[in-house]
């Protein structure tokens, strides 16, 4: 009987984790949508957080993909109302998603917090040639407002987020001296906001790449 | 097997394993289940994701620039090849499904290259047939548009399941028929016979060097009978041609007769069919933003541009794994037999993560591409 030699082994193994390196690369991502965003959180007066509301504005070329065959009465202006169809369509097939937007409540994540989207709808901007989508997503029930962190991605990354360069978040009704800090995956101080907010970061499995690329929000009110 | 083709071997399967790693970011950055994520994504998915953007801003721009000015359509066209080959460099099941048929099947690198190519140009001919014949000519909205592509999706991912399920049959056939055989062939050594002198005739084969056979030919090419029509039988072989024919029957090398011979592109066709029958969303997208500037042909210049870029990437892939396939084959060509049935396996295994990608992708638990908002 003969038997195998080590090297044959070795040799097959070497093949096969290479043809697996090869089949495998499907697990990066190339993102086709890209969102600059502002978003807003919401308090009650006893300084509960009530919801999140988010204004998206899409690439240039996504938006032109987005608008097309809609009519208009003036070519290359959309008005509010002649989007509110394709309004609808975006935010009920965001709700598939969980509208990418992830709360973490008394250091848990939390899949639903949020109700369905209101307040919603479209704007148009003729010189950027640029869509943007207004949302308001209510909170099920009012999260205590001492310690809020929202994350903003999609997991698979075929959107990349991305927080507007300028007030990128915005605290309406907050109790007084909140303290807010955002962690952009895109910013060179990215190193910096990683440590500050490693004591928010309870252990999670699901390390996915979107999540690599999550926009941050972290609220601590007094 | 000569000492310098030892080394030879040994150089190319480094050169193999590390390109494949570096391709492969999530195994340097894979941080333990639970421990801390990794931060920043960096190393070569960073850079290939930044660069993305950073062409996917150009792109749009360059079509902006062409209304006004026309030397911007160079710029375009330049942009839009390397964008096809980062663009390819991430996620895509063509690549997966090709390179996993490619190691499941023997095939020379022309035809993987080749099947590459058609492929990119397969995608981009539907990305352009799609977007002429919805926007231009029905003036459809992106959610029909879309709903148009989910459903060209579902056909595409059908095919794959069934290129999948044709493979797992075809190399079920011969992992089995190998393990049987294995079997009584084991017997028949102990029992004292001499199969390697029987084999030689058996095949009408003339080719010495350090060709063993560990199985007798006509009887494991039944196997490959069956499934593939195209497959030569051992008696085919005539003098002059260069044949490497292993334990288990099966010839491969470069034969570029049978690559443009009748019947020889059979085999890929429905591989080229599955995997190119999806559009590339960046190709449907840059198409209608080029229409919505008046460009709509810059915008298709532009998407068979991007589709050649993409070919490169995915041929260079397909190249890898049939060196991969051929490394393993030449590694395992060994008298014991043994060698000829890992690979048998190994294939059969191919072919079930073809059928696995097709199923994954058909049910939704794998995502290809996904349009965005519609």
């Amino acid at each position: 009987m003969h038997h195998i030699r080590a090297r044959h082994w070795i040799g097959i193994l070497l093949s096969l984790l290479a043809y697996a390196g090869v089949t495998t690369g499907a697990a990066e991502a190339h993102p086709h949508v890209w969102v600059t965003m502002t978003t807003e959180l919401l308090y009650a007066p006893d300084g509960s957080v009530t919801g999140v509301r988010h204004a998206w504005t899409f690439d240039d070329m996504f938006s032109a993909y987005a608008t097309m065959g809609i009519p208009a009465a003036t070519k290359g202006h959309f008005t509010r109302e002649e989007l509110r169809p394709l309004a609808q369509v975006n935010v009920d097939s965001l709700k598939e998603y969980a509208y990418f937007t992830y709360a973490w409540i008394n250091g848990r994540r939390e899949k639903k917090a949020f109700n369905d989207p209101v307040d919603y709808w479209l704007d148009y901007d003729p010189g950027k040639t640029v869509l943007t989508l207004h949302f308001t997503l209510p909170f099920k029930a009012p999260v205590p407002g001492k310690q809020l962190r929202i994350e903003v991605y999609d997991p698979e990354f075929f959107i990349d987020f991305q927080f507007a360069d300028q007030n990128p978040v915005k605290l309406v009704g907050a109790p007084a001296l909140c303290a807010v800090w955002t962690d952009k995956p895109h910013d060179d101080n990215f190193l910096t906001a990683q440590s500050l907010n490693r004591s928010f970061i309870p252990s999670e499995a699901n390390v996915g790449m979107g999540m690599s690329f999550a926009n941050k929000i972290m609220v601590q009110c007094p | 097997m000569t000492g310098a083709a030892r080394i030879r071997l040994a150089v190319w399967a480094v050169l193999i394993i590390t390109i494949a790693l570096d391709a492969h970011p999530a195994w340097s950055q894979l941080g333990p289940f639970g421990g801390p994520r990794p931060p920043a994504i960096g190393g070569v998915a960073g850079w290939v994701l930044a660069e993305q953007a950073v062409f996917y801003r150009a792109l749009s721009g360059s079509i902006r620039l062409a209304k006004s000015d026309g030397s911007a359509l160079w710029t375009l066209m330049g942009i839009s090849f390397v964008y096809g080959i980062f663009h390819a460099a991430g996620p895509g099941h063509g690549k997966a499904v090709i390179s996993s048929y490619l190691f499941a099947n023997d095939e020379t690198w022309r035809r993987g290259v080749t099947l590459s190519f058609a492929s990119a140009v397969m995608q981009s001919l539907t990305a352009i047939l799609i977007v002429g014949v919805g926007a231009v000519l029905l003036g459809a909205t992106a959610k029909l548009m879309g709903d148009t592509v989910k459903d060209i999706d579902i056909v595409s991912y059908g095919l794959i399941v069934l290129l999948g399920a044709r493979l797992l049959w075809v190399k079920g056939y011969g992992f089995f028929g190998a393990l049987n055989k294995l079997g009584t062939d084991s017997a028949s050594r102990a029992a004292g016979l001499e199969r390697h002198a029987h084999n030689d005739t058996n095949c009408h084969h003339h080719h010495d060097r350090d060709h063993a056979h560990g199985f007798r030919c006509d009887k494991v090419h039944h196997a490959d009978d069956v499934s593939q029509h195209d497959d030569r039988h051992c008696h085919d072989h005539h003098d002059g041609e260069e044949l490497d024919v292993l334990p288990w029957g099966h010839a491969h090398g470069p034969e570029p007769e049978e690559l443009a011979g009748p019947g020889g592109w059979h085999r890929g066709l429905s591989a080229l069919v599955a995997v190119g029958l999806r559009p590339c969303s960046g190709a449907i997208i840059v198409l209608v933003f080029a229409l919505a500037q008046g460009l709509f042909w810059a915008g298709v210049a532009s998407t068979f541009v991007m589709g050649l870029g993409t070919a490169i990437t995915v041929g260079t892939i397909a190249t890898l794994a049939v060196s991969a396939k051929a490394l393993a084959k030449r590694v395992a060509h060994k008298p014991t037999g043994y060698g000829g049935l890992v690979v048998r396996g190994v294939e059969f295994g191919a072919a079930g993560l073809v059928f696995a990608f097709g199923i994954l992708l058909l049910t939704g638990y794998m995502a290809s591409e996904r349009m965005g908002l519609f």
